[in-house]
């Protein structure tokens, strides 16, 4: 039942893709709005990191089960991937072993063509960032300052900030939208501004792929649209291959261009969201009945009820 | 790799990059970006504790057995007899057989007159010995503090303060012709004792709950031998000797030991400068800090060898003085904030204050006070500040936020 090993799909974005991108343009003021939907995406193709797991096994000492069991995922280059699933389904974890920050028990992740372990710590930080779902930090640290750690991968243990590194903080600290903030203490920082403040320190990374563990969650509605601008703009402008771990499985419908379903730390489906969101999919992984539309931006569920949990 | 454009949204950016105000605006930006982090308060705390140790370094110079009018202190201090000879200046700062190797200086050093004899070869080596320790410890406490993200830390949360006291103990007790190597023994006995901290604490790896619960194990098994071996000791004496050390007291001190934890100290200081900004993206979590790039566990044990190597350092010289190197961190974070680089900075200079000021009680309570000829052991009496500071600390804030 479940399919493994999934290729992105090697045709044109389906007709259905195509509203979802031309209605984001809409939105956002741009000037690749003019371009096609193919050219951006050719484009994304050519130019994007490509990045793949195979065979991923990943447990924690002291857990017979591994948490995710031989996940083999193929993520289109310069798109943004949702991986969605129930609460315990893996996906953090997955995250993780995505990123090299959990040792896999068994499998390998190819960046460009370059497995993981075979980069140094610092290599790896300038090619794949990762925004794990709690942050702390200490209080009285300025957003810029904060956006300055994002430099630590480019920076020798004596080196000091150059010119670069500026400005790769500005640009970043400009697209996160958190210009305003830039002198303030984190903790003065709402939820919302917080997490934006975050995410301009990993774009201040300037990584290829980059990797956001819930990164909407708790967050309120303004601030989940400003984080999903954010990832566009990454995809469209940037190039860079996202991968989000979204809770909300709408969400991931309508932002994503390609998703992963975890089901007990296996995948069950991966593919265009329109294929992948299915009212089978929502019974069988998710554990509700629903029913799934045709929205504006692609799918659109509407649960209904839980179904019982058949096994415990 | 994407060409990444210059972002469109948030408007130009005028700063930087866009006015070039020729070479000697670049590089006035450049030095002021290096500096700019220095903020007043982070001065005023500097200053404010050098004038600490200047004015308790002057009672201390001038009260004692031999007292001395203002004005013969500020002479035998700045004795140009001693200040301006570098042979006197090395013999004190790097011994006098370094000395003469370096000057090529074979006859007698210089008289000098009895009031700079004084302040230079007994009251000021004392005093320079508080400011290194101070420093050390300051430090010390303020890596641990960051490594194991717990603000109660100490420089001796790892055990280097039991194994130190342990060694101690065994050396005085059982194997009493190695006394002369006390400074070393103990040191060593310290960094032992965090070794074991560690490996306890291993398990694919640490995690500073860990690493403190480890602590607390070796602590407490080593804190039981350390009592156990007391009976041992049939001289009251020795139990004198052993209670100096795991006090920490600056009694006797002399330009020997600042000789010891003087080159320590410069590599310390080093250390600790350069490890700031370490210590602040490890202040961002281990995961963040992972995913930037760091090597956690190999960062985690560096910095903690430096905070133990500064631990140990003054251990050899001071003993085990505790409360400095948990409250100064302490200090310095509620007045310039919890950067880092600040931080190591302002704890080069509240270290030392705190030191300076304790020891003028250690040294100066019972001959000035009680009229008794008795000194304290300086750890006494950084305890007696220690203490109520933190009950000021609870109250002021909430006990959660410490």
């Amino acid at each position: 039942m479940a399919q493994h090993a999934l290729q992105p799909p090697a045709e044109p974005p389906s007709t259905l893709q195509s509203r979802v991108i031309d209605d984001d343009r809409r939105q956002r003021p741009g000037a690749h709005r003019q371009r096609s939907d193919v050219d951006r995406t050719d484009e994304a193709r050519t130019d994007a990191s490509t990045f793949d797991a195979d065979g991923l096994v990943i447990g924690y000492p002291g857990l017979d089960e591994p948490v995710v069991a031989d996940a083999s995922i193929c993520l289109p280059p310069g798109e943004v991937t949702a991986l969605v699933g129930p609460n315990g389904s893996g996906k953090s974890t997955l995250l993780g072993g995505l990123a090299d920050q959990i040792t896999p028990e068994a499998g390998t992740v190819h960046v460009d063509g370059t497995k993981l372990t075979e980069l140094g710590d610092k290599e790896l930080a300038k090619k794949l960032g990762l925004l794990s779902q709690e942050n702390v930090s200490p209080g009285a640290l300025t957003v810029e300052e904060l956006v300055g750690h994002g430099r630590y991968p480019h920076r020798g243990f004596f080196e000091a900030m150059t010119t670069e590194d500026q400005e790769a903080i500005d640009r970043a600290i400009s697209l996160a939208g958190v210009d305003h903030l830039r002198e303030r203490d984190l903790g003065q920082l709402s939820g919302g501004q917080a997490q934006l403040a975050w995410i301009a320190m990993v774009l201040a990374q300037e990584t290829d792929v980059l990797l956001l563990d819930e990164p909407t969650t708790f967050l309120d509605l303004h601030h989940q649209l400003e984080v999903m601008d954010i990832v566009r703009t990454l995809r469209d402008e940037w190039g860079i291959t996202v991968v989000l771990v979204l809770h909300d499985i709408d969400q991931a419908a309508r932002f994503a261009d390609y998703m992963v379903a975890l089901d007990d730390g296996e995948v069950y489906a991966s593919g265009r969201p329109g294929d992948v969101v299915t009212e089978e999919l929502l019974a069988d992984v998710f554990g509700v009945e629903a029913r799934v539309g045709q929205g504006d931006h692609g799918p659109r569920i509407t649960p209904l009820r839980a179904l019982e949990d058949e096994e415990t | 790799m994407a060409e990444r454009p210059t972002p469109t949204t948030g408007g130009e950016q005028s700063d930087g990059s866009g006015d070039d105000g020729g070479p000697i605006g670049r590089l006035t930006s450049r030095v002021g970006s290096h500096v700019a982090w220095i903020d007043r308060s982070l001065v005023g705390l500097c200053l404010a504790s050098t004038l600490v140790v200047v004015l308790a370094g002057f009672v201390q110079v001038r009260y004692g057995s031999y007292d001395m009018r203002i004005g013969e202190v500020f002479w035998a201090v700045l004795d140009p007899n001693v200040l301006l000879d570098p042979r006197w200046m090395l013999n004190f700062l790097v011994g006098e057989d370094l000395m003469r190797a370096i000057t090529g200086f074979e006859g007698e050093l210089p008289e000098l007159p009895p009031e700079t004899l004084i302040v230079w070869t007994i009251r000021l080596p004392r005093v320079f010995v508080a400011v290194l320790v101070g420093m050390n410890l300051a430090l010390s406490g303020a890596i641990f503090q960051a490594v194991t993200r717990n603000e109660l830390a100490s420089p001796y949360i790892l055990g280097v303060s039991s194994g130190a006291g342990l060694a101690i103990l065994l050396t005085l007790v059982m194997y009493a012709g190695l006394a002369a190597y006390l400074p070393i023994i103990a040191a060593a006995g310290g960094a032992l004792a965090f070794l074991i901290v560690y490996a306890i604490a291993w398990q694919h790896g640490t995690s500073p709950v860990r690493l403190v619960l480890a602590g607390v194990i070796v602590g407490t098994v080593f804190q039981s031998l350390q009592t156990a071996l007391f009976f041992f000791a049939d001289d009251i004496g020795v139990v004198q000797t052993a209670i100096q050390w795991t006090t920490g007291s600056l009694t006797g001190v002399e330009w020997e030991e600042a000789r010891i934890v003087l080159p320590w100290s410069i590599v310390v200081v080093a250390l600790a400068l350069a490890g700031a900004r370490q210590l602040n993206v490890l202040q961002l979590g281990e995961r963040t800090a992972s995913s930037l790039g760091m090597n956690v566990e190999r960062m985690r044990f560096g910095l903690s060898g430096i905070a133990v190597l500064a631990a140990s350092a003054s251990i050899a010289v001071a003993g085990i003085v505790s409360f400095v190197g948990l409250i100064v961190p302490h200090v310095v974070r509620s007045v310039v904030g919890s950067d880092y680089k600040k931080i190591v900075v302002g704890c080069l200079f509240v270290g030392p204050a705190l030191m300076v000021a304790a020891d003028v009680g250690a040294r100066l309570f019972f001959p000035v006070v009680m009229d008794v000829q008795k000194q304290m052991p300086v750890g006494i009496v950084t305890g007696l500040i220690g203490g109520p500071y933190f009950l000021y600390m609870m109250r002021r804030k909430n006990l959660g936020e410490i």
